[in-house]
Parts: structure tokens; C-alpha cells; sequence
């Protein structure tokens, strides 16, 4: 995968205003109904991919971080969910067999399910993976009037990130969200208090999660292999005791 | 006579009668209601009970199978020979109906076989699937002798046997990665899943439990067969299976200890909380419990005892399962699960199939050899069938065993209960205060969106022109007023001019809705306060 190439976008919650205009444009681009009266009441659903929650007096933006190696990309036993080359993580809805270990799995609890369809799909943010594809930005970054959600190239955003710091001293907690959490996403935050008052976990591990299973998935050939060599052995000794037990027992009896 | 058999009516046909209505009732709710009309299940808590007892306790029931299978074949251990036939039964009946619980529990259930032509290797699931799939083919290839037999048929008969050995080491293999894997499963939720809970070593835990379950299921078992069928009680193998289950539950008790002291959560244990007291009603009635009973040898060796314990370990194991899958998911997860009676009355259904299918393969096929049928049971006198299936020796004699028995599962249930005081309290989040955000910094960077130029229309008397300036709070600035529907947000490249509304501008969808006269002047007013007539 080319790192130069990844995309991603820079929330900076110092510069967000709570006007909406992300919640907005996001349901615009993905056609999605209305669910609530006032937008910061809203949580992530089927329906909703991008909410603006208030938390201890900041404004903070949820929707899927894109992680650079995805927790649910990696559960998916039949690879429904991709991280792309641009950065978005993919769904390919029609792969899904609705086992929910994505839901499940998440570590910042983003993928949602329609629990009420007969037929349902689990539904997140996309980061507008067809328009990157055509050039543009996120619908979410595209409208924001005050670049709180910055939009461009990861490596990019974490350089604008350190200027920002720089810049405005003693501004920031001089720290970006994302940066290495769960082996890093190509969604980071930026805030001047701390994350944990803003409702976001701070104890995630620096390495991918899927290390965590792919440490014993990756035993599974030599298992098998060995496993069944060393059963097999066993029962050719096991076996051949009892056939010379009764040979002998013959030559005895004769 | 077998007609007449169908009519009687018994007790307990009575009861698998009532729970397959029920059964049949919630199933007809879940497939076309859909997951979230019929079950407990929601976005914080995607795996219940279908997935908690169906799945997880469901697959380990075949433990049992593997286990015997490997003793008597791999091991050469021939006197465990009687009573493998019922594990395996056990064993494949366990997977048809874990299959079956998952036609339930999945979201898409048509596209069950999606993981045979779609791949994803780096998955546990991909590999629970596979394991699914390998394994109840063997299972059944394993179980097939009893069907070629009552069929003669001895041709399958004779192809079957010469594969037994191959067949064997593949369900061993197959099974050990499947009972591991489902621990795997949730080695990827460390900060999810309680840290009583959650060890690097899951995999290993799911493994050894359920070979201890495997066996107290085998003796559990062959105790029904024994009260229903009047079939042969092999009391000596049982026994040894369950010095077996000591060692096992040792292990497996030792290692979790170490394995907490090695996190240092040992401390966890002996807080008051939700969580403590589950774990330790399920190690007290599952692994402390039956150590204790099966270490002495009197009632190790006695009807009784040994069929408590098995009880005890069964109720242990099914508590586990139930504790990681969702005791320890809850304070994640900010909310508590309970089943809906749709949930529990299908995983009745399914358990009441797995029994009623035991029985009728007891009946019809060769699972028990024959000479060794000592007395018969339900097959002359079915109406004895009540008081026949709790042992008799549970009702004359070992009175102490009984009482032991039933003072740890009450202990285990006031345990819980006394936890579950805590859960509502744990669960309910620190309410926090509403504080005015402050933007004053913010706004520094806010950038006023153009002017729009609509489009004129024929009948139109002057252009209109929106200034986002007169209709902005600018000291709260909140785009979703007029952002919704009617007006995109959304720049659209192909438009030249912003003519992008259809309909009549005027109605209550568009600018009439704050237009009103109520909101702010009414469209109906001075037709020049929007359109100019330059």
C-alpha cells in the first residue's frame, strides 16, 4: 500500500463551531433521512454515519477513523469490509452475511447495523470513497466553513497538525488522536482538553488489534500439520503394541 | 403399536409439544420481523444468546466426541469403545443444531456459504466457519456406521471403516482448532472485554473447558439413557471420566488464577462488583464444586455423585460461556442484555430437537450395542417415563451428594443475584452537565458561504439573490435549518447557476417554511424584500 498516497481528515476540535454543516452533508451524500430534531442529539446509526456530540464544553465529530489496519476488515470471514489504497475503509455490502463480529469488534464502535430490515446491511461512513476517487474531497470536509474537518493526505495532516501546535502554543494538548492508536487511523483529532473528557478511549493499544488474532492464526498450518503427524504417529505405536501383544500371545498359545 | 405410541401423550411429550409451539411461534417473529423486532440485540450489544449459549456451548457439547474418538482410536484404549457411539451422536447433533442457531443469529442467513467462495484468512470467524463446515462432515461420516448398519449397507460400512483412522486425527485436529477458535474469537476485544475475562490465553481456556465438558456431557448422557432407555450404565468408564474431569478442571482452574495473577487482576476477583460475583459463581459451581465431589472416590464411584458433578460442570460451563460473551461485554458496552422470550424460546426449541433426536437415534439406530441392554424403559411403559428420568438413587440414597450439590448451585445463584445489584448501579453512567460550548475561539475561523444568485424563473418578478449573511446567527452559527433536504449543502459541479430547486420556492418545504409570517416575513408579503427588480 502507498503510505504517500492516504488520505485522511484532520478534526480539530478548537476550530469547530457545532453548526451542523458535516451532519448535513453527509446525510445529503448518502441519502439518509432525517432522525432528530436537533442535529447534536443524533448518535450513529444505520442512519446517521457522521454526528457532532457536545462533551464538557467541546464540540467533537464521530465517524469511522479509518484505521491504517482496519480491526473489522481484518474479523470479516468473508472480507465484506477493505481498507483501500486511498484510505477509506469499503464495504461491499454484497458479501455480508450479517455476523456482526465487525460490530462486535470495533474499537471505536462505528459500524451499524439495520436491525430493523428483514435483510440487513451493517452501515459507516465510507470517507466518501467514490469522491476521492473523482478527485474531490469529503462531502463533510467540502462544507465545513471554519476547516475544523480538514481534509488531505495523512502525512500532510500531521504536519499541518505539529504547525498548528506550533503556531498557537499552549493552545493544544499537543497531542493528535490517531496517531498511533490501534497502529494508527488515517482520521486524527485534535483538542485542548483531554480526550478522555471528550468520551474518547485513551487506553487502546499502539499495535493493530488483528495482530492479536493473526498471532494464532498463523499457527494453524504447522497445527494441523504437525498435529496430525504426531497423532498419526501415535496411533502406529499404540496399534503395533497391540499387534505384537497378540502375536506373541499366538507364538506363546502355539 | 408404533400408532398407537404416536397418540400417547406424556408428560414430557407434552412439554417438547409446548416449547416447539413456542419455538415455531418466535421463529415465524425473528425471519420476518427482522434481528432487532425480535431480539435484545442492538448496535452496543450485537452478540447475545444465540451466539452466547447457541454457538459457544453449543459447539463445545461435541467436545466429548473428539475426546472418546481419540482415546479409543489414536490411543487404543479399547474399553472406552461402548461409549463412543453416543458421543459422536452427541457430537454431530451438537453441529447440525449449532448450524441451525446460526440460521438464526446471522443477519443474512441465505448467504451462510458465502465464507466457502470468499475468503478471508486473517479472520477468526473465516476459520469458525470453516471448522463448521469440515467438521460436521466428518461428524457426520463418523455417525454414519449407525445409519449404514440399520440400513445394511455394507458396502458405505466397509469404506467408512477403512477411513476411520485418517477420519479420526481430522476430527481431532479440526476440533481442537474449532474449540479453541471461539475463544480466539475474542482475543480482539481487549479493551471490550472484562479483564476477568479477557486473557491472551482464551483460546486455550475455550480448549481445555470443553473437554471437561465433553465428558461430564458424556456421563450426563449415558445417566438419561440409562433412566429413559434402560440402556447399560458403563459406571466404571463414567468414573474414570470423571477423574478425568479433575485433572482437566485443575488445569484449567490453575492456569486462570496464574494467568490473573500474571495481569495482576487477581485483585478483581475479591472486589464488589457485577463481574466478581459471576466469576465466582462460575468458578465455584463449575470448576470448585466438581473437584471437590469427583475427588472422593465414594462419590465419584456412585450413581449420584457422579451425575451431580457432571450437572455442576455442565451449569459451570454454560456460565462461562455466558460470562464472557456477555456479563463481561456489558460495562463496555454501557448497557445490560437480557434475552427476549423470542431468543430464549428459540434456544429452547433447539435444545428440546438436540434431546428428542438423541431419543429417536437411541431407538432406531445402533448406539448403544445391543446385548448389553439390561432392562427396559420407556419403550413398554412410557407413562413411567417421569419418575424414570430422575435416577432413582437420586431419590433413595446419597441424600448428602444431592444436598452438596444443590448448595453450591445455590450459592452460585445467590452469587449472581447479589451481583446483579451491582450491575445497575456500574451501568449507569455519570450523568453529564450540559455546559454551553464555548466558540469564541472558533468563530475566529468561521468563513461566511457566498451569496447565491438563483436562477430566474418567467413569472419570476426579479431575481432573488440569498445572503447567507441575513440569514446566519453568526454568534451560533447552525447550518441543518435550512440544510435539510430542500436545500443541498452539497456543491453541484454540473450546475452552473444555483436554479437547483424544483417546485414552487415559495411552499413550505422551501423558503415558506420560515417564511411564514411567523418565523419571518411571510412570502405572501412585499414581493420586492427578495426580489430585486434591477
Amino acid at each position: 500500500m502507498n503510505q504517500k498516497n492516504k488520505k485522511g481528515i484532520l478534526f480539530d476540535s478548537t476550530r469547530c463551531i457545532g453548526c451542523g454543516a458535516c451532519y448535513e452533508a453527509c446525510k445529503e451524500r448518502n441519502h439518509l433521512p432525517k432522525t432528530v430534531e436537533n442535529f447534536l442529539d443524533d448518535e450513529l446509526s444505520d442512519k446517521t454515519y457522521s454526528t457532532v456530540k457536545s462533551r464538557n464544553g467541546h464540540f467533537l465529530r464521530r465517524f469511522c477513523m479509518h484505521c491504517e489496519v482496519p480491526t473489522c476488515a481484518s474479523v470479516c470471514p468473508v472480507a465484506a469490509l477493505e481498507k483501500t489504497e486511498l484510505g477509506p475503509v469499503v464495504y461491499h455490502s454484497d458479501r455480508c452475511i450479517g455476523c456482526r463480529y465487525c460490530i462486535q469488534a470495533c474499537p471505536f464502535n462505528i459500524p451499524k447495523y439495520e436491525w430493523t430490515k428483514r435483510t440487513p446491511l451493517v452501515r459507516k461512513c465510507d470517507l466518501c470513497s467514490d469522491r476521492l476517487l473523482a478527485g474531490q474531497r469529503t462531502a463533510c470536509a467540502e462544507v465545513c466553513p471554519t476547516g475544523a474537518t480538514t481534509f488531505g493526505g495523512r502525512d500532510f495532516l500531521i504536519a499541518e497538525a505539529r504547525r498548528r501546535f506550533r503556531s498557537s502554543p499552549g493552545r493544544y494538548l499537543e497531542r493528535i488522536y490517531g496517531l498511533e492508536e490501534v497502529g494508527g487511523t488515517d482520521v486524527l483529532l485534535l483538542a485542548d482538553i483531554s480526550f478522555e473528557s471528550l468520551g474518547l478511549r485513551t487506553d487502546l493499544s499502539k499495535q493493530p488489534l488483528p495482530l492479536l488474532t493473526w498471532n494464532v492464526l498463523q499457527k494453524i498450518p504447522n497445527f494441523v500439520t504437525v498435529g496430525g503427524v504426531l497423532l498419526g504417529g501415535i496411533w502406529w505405536i499404540t496399534n503395533r503394541r497391540d499387534e505384537v501383544r497378540l502375536a506373541e500371545r499366538r507364538t506363546q498359545g502355539s | 403399536m408404533t400408532h398407537k405410541k404416536l397418540l400417547n401423550l406424556t408428560f414430557w411429550r407434552g412439554v417438547l409439544l409446548v416449547i416447539f409451539a413456542g419455538g415455531i411461534y418466535s421463529s415465524v417473529l425473528r425471519f420476518a420481523g427482522g434481528l432487532g423486532n425480535s431480539t435484545a440485540l442492538s448496535d452496543e450489544f450485537p452478540w447475545g444468546l444465540w451466539v452466547g449459549f447457541d454457538v459457544l456451548c453449543g459447539v463445545a457439547v461435541a467436545a466429548g466426541g473428539f475426546t472418546i474418538s481419540a482415546v479409543v482410536y489414536i490411543f487404543n484404549i479399547e474399553r472406552f469403545k461402548p461409549i463412543i457411539r453416543p458421543t459422536i451422536l452427541t457430537a454431530f447433533l451438537g453441529y447440525v443444531l449449532v448450524i441451525v442457531g446460526l440460521l438464526f443469529d446471522l443477519g443474512q442467513p441465505l448467504r451462510i456459504w458465502h465464507p466457502l467462495v470468499m475468503w478471508n484468512p486473517h479472520s477468526v470467524m473465516f476459520e469458525v466457519a470453516w471448522c463448521v463446515m469440515f467438521y460436521t462432515t466428518v461428524l457426520f461420516l463418523e455417525f454414519s456406521p449407525m445409519l449404514f448398519e440399520r440400513l445394511r449397507l455394507g458396502r458405505p460400512l466397509k469404506v467408512i471403516h477403512a477411513i476411520t483412522i485418517p477420519l479420526v486425527i481430522l476430527g481431532v485436529i479440526l476440533s481442537m482448532l474449532h474449540q479453541s477458535s471461539l475463544g480466539s474469537l475474542y482475543l480482539i476485544v481487549p479493551a471490550k472485554l472484562h479483564p476477568l475475562w479477557y486473557s491472551p490465553l482464551l483460546p486455550i481456556y475455550f480448549f481445555i473447558s470443553a473437554i471437561a465438558l465433553g465428558c461430564a456431557m458424556t456421563i450426563f448422557e449415558s445417566f438419561l439413557s440409562y433412566r429413559a432407555f434402560g440402556k447399560h450404565l458403563e459406571l466404571g468408564l463414567l468414573s474414570e471420566l470423571g477423574k478425568v474431569i479433575v485433572v482437566v478442571l485443575t488445569v484449567f482452574l490453575v492456569l486462570r488464577l496464574q494467568d490473573l495473577a500474571g495481569r495482576n487482576a487477581l485483585g478483581l476477583v475479591l472486589q464488589s462488583s457485577y463481574e466478581s460475583r459471576m466469576y465466582l459463581a462460575e468458578v465455584l459451581m463449575g470448576i470448585i464444586g466438581p473437584i471437590l465431589l469427583l475427588l472422593i472416590p465414594k462419590v465419584r464411584n456412585s450413581h449420584s455423585g457422579l451425575f451431580v458433578a457432571s450437572v455442576l460442570v455442565v451449569l459451570g460451563f454454560i456460565m462461562n460461556r455466558l460470562n464472557v460473551s456477555i456479563t463481561g461485554m456489558e460495562a463496555s458496552a454501557g448497557r445490560s442484555y437480557f434475552p427476549t422470550w423470542t431468543e430464549l424460546s428459540v434456544t429452547f426449541m433447539i435444545v428440546a430437537a438436540g434431546f428428542l433426536l438423541f431419543g429417536l437415534a437411541v431407538k432406531y439406530l445402533p448406539v448403544f450395542p445391543p446385548e448389553v441392554r439390561i432392562h427396559q424403559g420407556l419403550q413398554d411403559e412410557p407413562r413411567e417415563m417421569v419418575p424414570n428420568l430422575i435416577p432413582r438413587s437420586l431419590l433413595l440414597g446419597s441424600k448428602a451428594v444431592l444436598a452438596t450439590g444443590a448448595l453450591i448451585v445455590l450459592a452460585a445463584v445467590s452469587l449472581s443475584y447479589s451481583g446483579l445489584r451491582y450491575r445497575s448501579v456500574s451501568l449507569q453512567g455519570v450523568a453529564e452537565q450540559a455546559r454551553m460550548v464555548d466558540i469564541m475561539n472558533a468563530l475566529k475561523y468561521y468563513q461566511m458561504a457566498p451569496d447565491i444568485v438563483f436562477a430566474q424563473a418567467e413569472s419570476s418578478p426579479g431575481k432573488v439573490v440569498l445572503r447567507h449573511s441575513t440569514h446566519v446567527d453568526s454568534a451560533q452559527p447552525n447550518c441543518t435549518i435550512c440544510h435539510i433536504k430542500a436545500f443541498r449543502i452539497l456543491r453541484n459541479p454540473q450546475a452552473k447557476e444555483a436554479s437547483v430547486l424544483s417546485g414552487d420556492m415559495h411552499d413550505e418545504h422551501r423558503c415558506g417554511s420560515c417564511h411564514n409570517g411567523q418565523k419571518a416575513f411571510s412570502v405572501k408579503d412585499d414581493c420586492t424584500l427578495c426580489h430585486s427588480s434591477e
